[in-house]
């Protein structure tokens, strides 16, 4: 049943990042306190009839009528609503997911006291008097890590009287993009990599033996770069630290061997958000990908994104 | 679902919450008249408690508060009232429920129940009246409970502008729909039995007579009446309204035993006439008089109408005494319809039974013994009943006066009266004529109801007033039955025929604070002023089934459920059509310019061709695509594509008439059909 209603629903309101509500795609129906309002209604009719009392009865029948021209208003006030799809931030698992949209009218009705949320949160609720768009963030709460289709959002009114009703489940396409939960693993893991004979030398953590210069790259430590020889008149350098050993820093996948899966990838990115922190060039390993050392919000989102979709059910190597 | 009650369970927003209060005072005022004050006082103490709540002065009381709020109210109304099935007891309990919710008015809930019971209420006002201003004040009532559900959304809709705006739009729309439900929706009379009005004081003729009491009324203008004639109209001097029959008289005062209260239905009428009985009685000829009488809510269940009458509307009986009582206290406006027989005509049985006879000739054993004696000289004369009926009222002609301030009678009034002060009032003749003649023997009784009545609006009906409050008698002549003797027409003829105001002269409504009577022009407008309300009665007061049939024969030829239902069904379908209409012109976004129009034309039949232009395709390479796939529509698509460019962006008008030429002449389907090329689908023609 849930899923012939959501094969519908598909079939009407097919995702899309710009909607414009109409009678296709709005539900109208009494709220309780419209039901509350058919009681009354029955009961002065009770009056009306026992006391043979016609201006009761009149009564009765404008608050009939009322009933019946209200879903017309509270039809009225969502029709002609448009909702764009604005913007949607990445986020970590265990936080809320950010959606920025924008909502405008399209023809010269006003819209109030509109609702837009993912049940059950509490969304938003905006007036639409102007011109002027407005916009909402709205929020879902994400656990699972990777790409997350947001449900279908409600936009709901119970305007002009909040006797009815009127609803639509709207699909903006919207979809998270969801980075592991950061769980710290320990301290970084400065030169503990565990590499294989196919990879070139470990390293030992924090040298501070000067190993020469090489050019500089976007993304090295500016406490690294070789100021005295930019001044001279050279170009810019980083100065290169070892003992003995290469200074870059190498998440890799198979330090963290014998946990969860989930677990690793939490303490990879929690590994990530440190190194960010500390500005230092960091490289990833995980099976099936590696990325090499760098810094900077580029190498943070394409090594996280990287983190957010490992499959779930791991490579197998 | 979760979202709706969420929605009811949200707090109330702050500015709805003086707007609630304003829908529960309009509403409350007009029942101030009747509720007990300390309820009036409880409401304010629980709008003072909620706004001080409001400003944060005081905290939402706790529930032993509540608890002992509930228990005080339940304790008040008990006390205040003893009967709890009766109509003000339900409206104060509604009105206390209003109250208690106050002090607790915190959700949106709480708020929209609030109103509800303020729609409720303003509805019972109508119970209590049903005049043109209070219909006016229900509308009143109406618009700003309807604005205080609208404010309740707050924000915006709680500025006193949009909200009211709104309210009476809504209203305002859902009117049509009122109209037409008043008129066909079936009235099915009362399902059960509901309480009255039960504490207004009784007006008007009062179910006993003792000297005074119709000076008294007379000093009232208040209407009491209004009767219309479906054809013939009795003359000024026979417009007697026979309301009661006083035949008991203790000395003092006239009375009927057992004319009040319930006894009233449980008594066994004289000789046994009423309801379906009485129609025995009437003879076969047709009636002389049809009438409408509306009758003031007079809270007594006695009725007006001529002699020997008969009624066919639901509630209304005949008695033995040949008066109409309607089943229960009339509490608001009655109209019924009578028919009349003149007396001639009736059937008389030659002898009253000895029962009547006894009833007819009761007198106290002492008392008035010059007035006893002057009876037995007559009789012993050798007068009949006639004649001495005729001594009695030559004797009220050559000396009485007709005042409507008679001089205080001691114990024996009709001693003093006829002998001594000889100055009276209707009462004081009545009393003296039948105590006299009942001593000589003949069976008399006295007659209260309304005497005359003032024509309105070129004889559309006649109304009648307080002050047409008048006593009379009638005698029992053997071969003749009952007939009316009047011995104020004796003294004062000129109140029988032009009413009390010319009989009385300068003493007539002398204790008004405004002797508006006396203006012309005002009184053409209190007599206009009755009309519109007498219309408003006819017409929507008391519309009832029989009225809803007789409207809807004359506006549907005949009732069967065929035009019924088409006369439901039109409105119905042409709202609906209206509807859909509506909703795809607000549907369509903001109107295209037209060179737009016509292109998105030009589009369409490219579609028909097998060649629809693509989502966001700009209409240049649209034009190098057909003349790459249809090379015969080229040249012409070209034209078409340039002429619009130039009408949409060049804003030309020459252009567009050009364009809109162009595309009244392309017919692409034809053209390719005439070229022999298949309009085939695009894969083909595209390989």
């Amino acid at each position: 049943m849930q899923q012939r209603w959501l094969r519908w629903l598909d079939r009407r309101l097919p995702p899309a990042p710009t909607v414009t509500l109409n009678h296709r795609k709005l539900f109208v129906l009494p709220a309780a306190a419209g039901m509350g309002f058919l009681l009354l209604i029955v009961l002065l009719w009770l009056l009306g009839t026992n006391y043979e009392n016609n201006l009761v009865l009149a009564l009765v029948f404008m608050l009939v009528g009322v009933f019946v021209i209200l879903p017309v208003h509270t039809f009225a006030n969502l029709s002609g609503l448009k909702l764009l799809l604005q913007e949607i931030e990445p986020t970590f698992a265990g936080d809320f997911g950010r959606a920025k949209i924008a909502v405008e009218k399209t023809g010269k009705r006003t819209h109030e006291r509109v609702r837009l949320c993912w049940p059950p949160q509490e969304g938003a609720l905006v007036d639409i008097t102007d011109n002027e768009p407005a916009e909402v963030t709205l929020e879902l709460p994400l656990v699972r890590r990777g790409k997350v289709r947001a449900p279908r959002l409600r936009v709901e009114s119970h305007f002009p009287a909040g006797l009815f009703k009127c609803w639509s489940w709207v699909d903006l396409d919207v979809e998270f993009l969801v980075y592991p939960q950061p769980k710290s693993a320990g301290p970084l893991p400065w030169g503990t990599s565990v590499g294989e004979g196919d990879q070139e030398k470990t390293h030992t953590v924090g040298g501070d033996d000067f190993a020469g210069l090489k050019s500089y790259q976007a993304g090295d430590s500016l406490r690294h770069v070789a100021w005295k020889q930019f001044a001279g008149g050279r170009d810019l350098y980083s100065k290169e630290y070892a003992s003995g050993s290469d200074a870059r820093l190498w998440l890799d996948w198979d330090l963290l061997a014998g946990r969860e899966l989930e677990t690793r990838l939490s303490n990879l990115c929690a590994w990530v958000l440190e190194a960010e922190r500390a500005q230092v060039a960091y490289g990833l390993r995980i099976p099936g990908q590696t990325v090499a050392p760098a810094v900077g919000p580029a190498h943070r989102q394409k090594v996280l994104t990287l983190l957010a979709l490992f499959p779930v059910q791991g490579v197998s190597s | 679902m979760t979202d709706a009650s969420g929605q009811l369970r949200s707090l109330l927003p702050r500015e709805s919450l003086l707007w609630v209060f304003a829908a529960q005072f309009v509403v409350l005022l007009p029942h101030f008249v009747h509720l007990p004050s300390w309820l009036i006082f409880a409401w304010f103490l629980a709008v003072l408690w909620r706004v001080e709540v409001f400003r944060g002065r005081r905290a939402v009381p706790g529930r032993a508060i509540k608890l002992l709020a509930v228990c005080l109210a339940v304790t008040g109304l008990a006390l205040t009232y003893r009967r709890w099935f009766a109509l003000e007891p339900m409206v104060a309990l509604l009105a206390i429920s209003f109250t208690l919710k106050n002090i607790e008015l915190l959700s949106r809930r709480d708020a929209v129940l609030s109103l509800m019971l303020a729609y409720f209420l303003a509805a019972t006002l109508f119970v209590f009246e049903q005049t043109i201003p209070y219909a006016l004040y229900g509308v009143l009532c109406l618009v700003v409970i309807t604005a205080a559900l609208v404010a309740l959304q707050g924000s915006g809709s709680a500025r006193a502008g949009r909200a009211l705006g709104l309210s009476v739009k809504i209203l305002a729309q859902s009117v049509p729909v009122m109209l037409i439900l008043f008129v066909v929706m079936p009235r099915l009379g009362p399902l059960w039995a509901v309480p009255n009005n039960s504490a207004a004081a009784s007006t008007g003729i009062s179910d006993s007579m003792s000297p005074g009491d119709f000076s008294q009324l007379s000093k009232s203008d208040k209407p009491a009446l209004r009767i219309s004639f479906d054809g013939s109209v009795p003359p000024p001097e026979q417009r007697y309204w026979r309301g009661l029959v006083y035949t008991h008289f203790d000395g003092r005062r006239w009375s009927e035993p057992g004319v009040t209260g319930n006894r009233w239905f449980g008594r066994r009428f004289g000789n046994g006439q009423s309801g379906q009985d009485g129609d025995d009685r009437l003879p076969a000829v047709g009636p002389r008089y049809r009438y409408q009488v509306i009758q003031e809510a007079s809270h007594n269940p006695w009725l007006f109408a001529l002699a020997t009458s008969d009624s066919d509307t639901r509630g209304v009986r005949s008695t033995g005494d040949d008066t109409l009582v309607y089943h229960m206290p009339v509490g608001s406006r009655l109209a019924y319809d009578v028919r009349s027989w003149p007396r001639e005509s009736t059937p008389v049985a030659s002898r009253l039974s000895p029962a009547e006879q006894r009833r007819h000739l009761q007198l106290p054993d002492s008392g008035n013994p010059q007035a006893r004696a002057w009876a037995e000289a007559r009789r012993r004369e050798g007068m009949d009943s006639q004649a001495i009926s005729q001594a009695l009222l030559a004797l009220y002609n050559r000396s009485f006066t007709y005042t409507l301030k008679p001089p205080a009678l001691g114990t024996d009034t009709v001693d003093e009266f006829l002998f001594d002060t000889q100055q009276g009032f209707c009462e004081h003749f009545a009393n003296s004529y039948v105590f006299t003649m009942r001593a000589a023997g003949v069976p008399a009784r006295v007659v209260a109801g309304y005497q005359g009545g003032e024509w309105v609006e070129q004889q559309e009906y006649l109304l009648v007033r307080q002050y047409d409050a008048h006593a009379w008698a009638e005698i029992w002549l053997p071969e003749r039955g009952w007939v009316r003797v009047d011995p104020t027409a004796a003294v004062a003829p000129e109140r029988i025929r032009d009413g009390l105001q010319s009989a009385v002269a300068e003493e007539f409504m002398q204790d008004a604070l405004l002797p508006l009577h006396k203006i012309g022009f005002v009184n053409r407008l209190r007599l206009q002023w009755d009309m519109i309300n007498y219309r408003w009665y006819q017409t929507v007061v008391s519309f009832d089934a029989d009225r809803q049939q007789g409207l809807l024969k004359r506006w549907l030829g005949e009732i069967s459920p065929l035009r019924i239902a088409l006369f439901l069904g039109v409105p119905v379908a042409v709202g609906l059509l209206g509807l859909l209409i509506w909703l795809n012109l607000s549907a369509r976004g903001p109107a295209l310019p037209p060179a737009s129009r016509v292109y998105l034309r030009f589009c369409q039949r490219m579609a028909r061709a097998g060649l629809p232009r693509r989502p966001g395709e700009a209409p240049g390479d649209f034009a190098r695509r057909i003349e790459c796939e249809l090379p015969a529509l080229g040249p012409m698509a070209a034209r078409i594509t340039a002429a619009y460019e130039r009408a949409a962006y060049g804003d030309s008008t020459d252009a567009l008439k050009q364009l809109r030429r162009l595309v009244r002449g392309f017919w692409p389907l034809r053209q390719l059909a005439k070229l022999g090329t298949a309009p085939a689908p695009r894969q083909s023609v595209g390989q």
